[in-house]
């Protein structure tokens, strides 16, 4: 969705020597380096490769004859089939981590069985593809060698099994330490936030707390020279191996985390839509998406998404935002239970959506960096920007300017009991918000295509299109 | 990236160094599973399927 610029490195992958991504023609090309030349033909010549695609569990990509960015150190050329849209794991909802960390899991048993091993497994190297979580770093494997440890443990317990922990024992909200955590949440920081008696857990006790310990204790190079010593004949035998694979596996399968008592929980049994509205509505916008036909949808404040299924029923890719992790864990339920494959459900608060993150600010893009959306929904939610959050109409023109080309909106009057309700614990100092306030400054910057009032309700829908 | 506080000093050495504590253990899980497994077998009772397709479907199925 963001212009992709000719010929330039992305700032995602400049960590690892093996490769990196570049975007040529409004395509991703992943360089694959001499150096990493044999890990790469083993992963493709053991069956590794076809084994995982078949499993759906890593990208798809064909070599090419591109010509590489950087010659002298390229080996190939790969381009992998194109994921329409990044998200990271602090936008995840619980289950959507947990079966992303499945995955991982998956892909290193899949790997140990064709003698290969994960040197990564970072929650960045997944991506939900089609409704599921796919590994999307190629060069993420290298050849098992005999008696070596998990190089990739540390990573695995600090961007999977510390949040996940973290969320299903203390507090669903603390996956945003990994908004704060680029490397995953610390071990020591996750250790401390954890009741004591995840103690009791053999996994938890392991690979959080005793391996927390085991950092502090041999962190300075004295004490591990004098351990390794002593451990100089201890090697990880491959069975050693496969047993601490299945335990991570074992402990995160036994986290669980039910979305009940939040916000939005039963939202819809709580609307003051009759039946008859609610169809309504439906109708609209099912209608307005059959005639623009966009090339995706961004649904935001989208709850369970039971409108962004309006599009993403006619085949049209549609991503639902939502600020409450219950409504997005609900969706995100439904869409494995439906087997969809056309709509993601994510986390995202709009009054303080995803920054740039990482180094120099561009390891992981904001939200609106990845914008622009070919269609937006706005449905029932400018009421808590504007009165709950005192963004003026002209702000929140000027944003939804920025999100998307066509805009789907609904306008919530003063006159409706929801906003009533708002304005029951706070002086209305809100004189602009009425309808010929919200159509002349949404005027301003988008041509108002329809308005439609809903049947049996104060609120309008408008189709609108942005002004350049 | 091991984000430290102290600088010089490295949480990966722990990360290596648990796993080989905890090896003899897990590895010895795995074993007493594939023996068992073997019993199970000689007493003509069947292992839970676990081949590699249902292995797959774990992701899916969770």
């Amino acid at each position: 969705m963001t212009t992709l610029k000719n010929n330039e490195r992305l700032s995602t992958s400049f960590r690892d020597p093996s490769g990196f991504l570049f975007a040529r023609d409004e395509k991703l090309y992943r360089q694959v380096n001499h150096s990493y030349s044999q890990d790469y033909t083993f992963l493709i010549e053991s069956g590794l490769y076809d084994r995982l695609l078949k499993a759906n569990l890593l990208i798809p990509h064909t070599e090419v004859g591109v010509q590489p960015i950087e010659p002298k150190s390229a080996f190939k050329v790969i381009c992998p089939e194109q994921v329409r849209f990044i998200s990271y794991p602090y936008e995840w909802s619980f289950s959507q981590l947990k079966d992303a960390a499945l995955a991982t899991i998956a892909v290193q048993k899949h790997a140990l069985k064709f003698e290969m091993s994960l040197k990564d497994a970072s929650a960045y190297n997944i991506q939900f593809h089609k409704g599921k979580p796919i590994l999307i770093d190629t060069l993420s494997f290298e050849v098992y060698k005999d008696g070596a440890p998990w190089v990739a443990y540390r990573q695995f317990c600090q961007h999977f099994l510390a949040p996940l922990a973290l969320m299903a024992k203390t507090d669903v909200r603390l996956s945003q330490l990994m908004r704060v955590y680029i490397d995953g949440v610390p071990l020591d920081l996750a250790s401390r936030l954890l009741p004591a008696s995840t103690c009791l857990n053999f996994g938890l006790l392991t690979h959080i707390h005793l391996h927390a310990r085991a950092q502090m204790r041999y962190a300075d190079a004295g004490a591990v020279n004098d351990r390794l010593e002593k451990t100089s004949r201890e090697r990880m035998t491959k069975q050693a191996l496969q047993g601490l694979i299945e335990s991570l596996e074992n402990t995160v399968k036994q986290l669980e985390w039910k979305p009940v008592g939040t916000e939005w929980g039963d939202y819809y049994n709580m609307t003051n839509y009759t039946d008859s509205a609610f169809e309504h509505k439906k109708n609209i916008i099912s209608e307005w998406v059959r005639r623009l036909n966009p090339r995706q949808v961004w649904d935001v404040g989208a709850n369970n998404g039971v409108f962004t299924r309006l599009a993403s029923a006619q085949g049209i890719p549609a991503i639902a935002f939502d600020i409450d992790p219950a409504a997005v864990e609900q969706n995100y339920r439904q869409v494995k239970s439906a087997r969809e494959t056309n709509i993601l459900p994510l986390v995202q608060d709009l009054t303080n959506p995803s920054p740039s993150l990482g180094w120099h600010t561009r390891e992981r893009n904001a939200f609106l960096e990845r914008a622009p959306a070919d269609m937006v929904f706005a449905l029932a939610v400018i009421h808590h920007l504007a009165i709950s959050n005192n963004v003026p109409l002209y702000l929140l023109a000027d944003f939804f300017h920025d999100l998307g080309k066509w805009l789907v909106i609904e306008f919530v009057p003063k006159t409706d009991s929801q906003v009533q309700k708002l304005l029951a614990s706070r002086l209305d100092i809100f004189d602009q918000y009425t309808v010929d306030d919200f159509e002349r400054i949404f005027g301003a910057r988008f041509a108002i295509l329809e308005k439609v009032k809903v049947r049996e309700s104060e609120r309008f829908l408008y189709l609108m299109e942005k002004r350049d | 990236m091991n984000y430290s506080p102290l600088p010089y000093l490295d949480p990966g050495s722990g990360s290596i160094i648990i796993q080989l504590a905890l090896a003899a253990l897990l590895g010895l899980g795995v074993f007493v599973r594939s023996q068992w497994t073997r019993i199970k077998k000689m007493f003509g009772i069947k292992p839970k399927q676990m081949d590699e397709n249902e292995e797959n479907d774990d992701v899916e199925k969770q």
